[in-house]
């Protein structure tokens, strides 16, 4: 779907006529020295010009596009064609260098990726993963929003501090709790003086938790933003409605604020696992590879079997099912984002 | 755009009667002592391994190891080692001039790749902006390889050596970028009134006049954000920067990641040089994020995704 998308960007701008010929070759001379002006002439008569959509129709500077698709078109879209057509190929250290005449074994590699590698219990992992943190996310962020909507004193520090975890860098998010969760680290000394004996954080089955309470930490403040954007949208008059009604905070907040909310926070679960599913950074410096067995989630699987296994081929296979997996989010995101409605800009609702 | 228009109706919600009592009663959601709890365990989630990692800084690694949370003994030495030997001062100056130049770069061509898919109407455009939402969201461990493998054969075949060099790792944040900074400018752009380009072109105005006279004085707030954006993912990426860079042009993100990896299997590891080098590495994204947080959030929102 983001191939074919994306090729229609690519053909988009060629169709107008009135594209200059040399605009391809060399974007910085063309716009420094005005390449569209001298078009402003022959370009207007050849148009009615009394329609409404006069100035949309007319001159367009397509041109623009050629940059910026160009270099999606070479860095996104040829690659992505090229890890397709590497995954049915017997790609090693060997063959690599003359990845071009390595042998093509057809699905071989996506049959060995489901059948005899660990790739179905990494999609589990991923997929399990992204739900429990987002599920815990959830009415964290929303607390937050909620708490910081009605001005009090110190609110704007409040606010900065809740994004703090979300503006810190992954990879030292995951170097401080890498830190905190060693053995006899802060975290466990802390525990142990209320008498808890938690185990190892960083090794054997726990691993998977410790991703999520770090996941959780880092990602909760997204959730918190767009819950906020959507208490903003609250109307004056619906407050004093519910309050005239003398509704109770409890229902209030159930019935006449939340709904509100069902909008931006449908938008934050898409989005959110998308980056979770996506996210490489936070478990591949928490834990380093190899990772243990219960974090191997989707993109460090793939990382590993590239680049620790020289397993090249299929590591492209397990990529590509990693694509598939995020498709399904990343569909219902793209059918429910508005594109083109000045009413809803950020394309929420 | 969603930022102003948050900000106008707020400040109508509060303008309405400022200040007065019954005014609050009436806007509040939250019993007091809820609110106040709530504020209290979030803002206690969030500063206490915060200031765990400056206070570890300066403790002792066997104080870090022991699991004190407060340092009983007290040196600012890390903050003077990590510069070689955690390859600091090497990896951020890469970071600083990779980072930085994909954020000038990528700004500048998502500014006039938005205003056209803003203003002009032609065939493939829905498809396009749908394009840089899907973009986005492409994993970076597909693209690693085949981008890496690209990259090799242009050295091959092409004589161009990408792998191990900035220019490498400038082109592929700078591609990486491009989706998210232009959809924010769209959103932007979508908000600037267009009587104004009406104006200058009845004056004359070519469409780069229009871009660079209107556009681009009008747009500083998106132009900041999307060139932030673009900052951030430079700095923050661990994943193209392992795999493309040799330790003289390696990152900061890399080379405190390289470090930490190698206090595995040590006796004592080195915690407090870590997080000496985590906290300098996290001081210009915090910064950057503080003096820019107003545009930031309303982007972070308008545009709908990280």
């Amino acid at each position: 779907m983001t191939t074919d998308s994306f090729k229609d960007l690519r053909t988009a701008p060629r169709p107008p006529a009135a594209l200059p010929q040399t605009a391809g070759a060399d974007l910085p001379s063309g716009h420094g020295a005005g390449a569209t002006p001298g078009h402003d002439g022959p370009a207007r008569p050849q148009r009615k010009p009394a329609r409404r959509k006069g100035l949309s129709e007319r001159n367009r500077p397509l041109w623009m596009l050629i940059p910026g698709g160009l270099l999606m078109l070479v860095i996104i879209v040829v690659p992505l064609l090229l890890g397709i057509f590497m995954s049915a190929l017997s790609l090693d250290q060997y063959t690599l260098r003359k990845w071009v005449s390595a042998p093509f074994i057809g699905v071989e590699n996506f049959v060995e990726a489901l059948t005899a590698s660990p790739l179905l219990h990494s999609v589990w992992l991923s997929v399990s993963y992204s739900l429990i943190a987002m599920v815990v996310t959830l009415p964290l962020g929303i607390a937050a929003a909620v708490a910081t909507q009605n001005a009090f004193r110190g609110r704007a520090v409040v606010r900065s501090i809740f994004l703090v975890p979300y503006v810190l860098p992954s990879f030292v998010v995951a170097t401080v709790w890498r830190t905190m969760f060693q053995p006899d680290g802060v975290i466990d000394s802390a525990l142990g003086s209320v008498g808890i004996d938690a185990g190892l954080w960083l090794n054997g089955p726990q691993t998977f938790w410790t991703l999520v309470l770090v996941q959780i930490w880092a990602s909760w403040p997204f959730i918190y933003l767009l819950a906020l954007s959507g208490l903003q949208s609250v109307d004056h008059e619906v407050h004093e409605a519910s309050a005239l009604d003398g509704a109770l905070w409890w229902n209030k907040l159930r019935y006449v604020v939340f709904p509100y909310l069902k909008g931006p926070l449908a938008l934050a679960f898409l989005i959110g696992m998308l980056h979770h599913i996506n996210n490489f950074t936070l478990p591949f410096v928490l834990f380093g590879v190899p990772a243990p067995a219960d974090v191997e989630v989707l993109p460090i699987l793939t990382y590993v079997t590239s680049f620790q296994s020289f397993r090249f081929g299929l590591s492209a296979a397990m990529a590509f099912v990693s694509l598939v997996l995020i498709a399904i989010p990343l569909f219902i995101y793209l059918r429910a984002v508005k594109l083109d409605d000045a009413e809803t800009p950020g394309g929420k609702k | 755009m969603t930022a102003t228009a948050t900000a106008e109706r707020t400040s109508a919600a509060q303008s309405f009667r400022p200040g007065s009592k019954r005014q609050h009663e009436v806007t509040r959601l939250l019993p007091g002592p809820l609110l106040a709890g709530i504020l209290v365990f979030l803002c206690a989630l969030v500063l206490i391994p915060v200031a765990y990692i400056f206070l570890a800084s300066v403790n002792s690694d066997i104080g870090v190891a022991n699991g004190e949370f407060l340092p009983s003994t007290f040196s600012l030495e890390n903050y003077g080692k990590i510069w070689s030997s955690v390859g600091l001062a090497t990896g951020l100056a890469n970071s600083v001039v990779v980072a930085g130049m994909t954020a000038v770069v990528s700004a500048a061509l998502s500014i006039a790749t938005a205003y056209v898919l803003v203003r002009y109407q032609f065939r493939g455009r829905l498809t396009a902006l749908r394009g840089l939402l899907a973009l986005q969201s492409v994993p970076g461990t597909l693209m690693v390889l085949p981008v890496f493998v690209l990259f090799s054969s242009s050295a091959s075949y092409l004589g161009v050596q990408v792998i191990g060099t900035q220019w490498g790792l400038f082109i592929t944040y700078l591609t990486f970028a491009m989706p998210f900074s232009t959809w924010v400018m769209v959103t932007y752009l979508r908000g600037l009134p267009r009587e104004l380009e009406e104006a200058a072109r009845i004056d004359g105005a070519s469409n780069v006049g229009v871009l660079v006279r209107i556009i681009l004085p009008l747009s500083w707030p998106g132009i900041v954000v999307s060139g932030i954006f673009a900052f951030l993912l430079g700095w923050n990426d661990v994943l193209f920067a392992s795999v493309m860079t040799r330790p003289e042009s390696q990152t900061a993100a890399v080379a405190l990641q390289v470090f930490g990896a190698s206090q595995e299997g040590g006796a004592i590891p080195l915690y407090g040089q870590m997080m000496a080098a985590s906290l300098v590495c996290a001081a210009p994204v915090v910064i950057l994020y503080l003096i820019f947080q107003r545009y930031l959030v309303g982007g972070l929102t308008a545009g709908g995704v990280k």
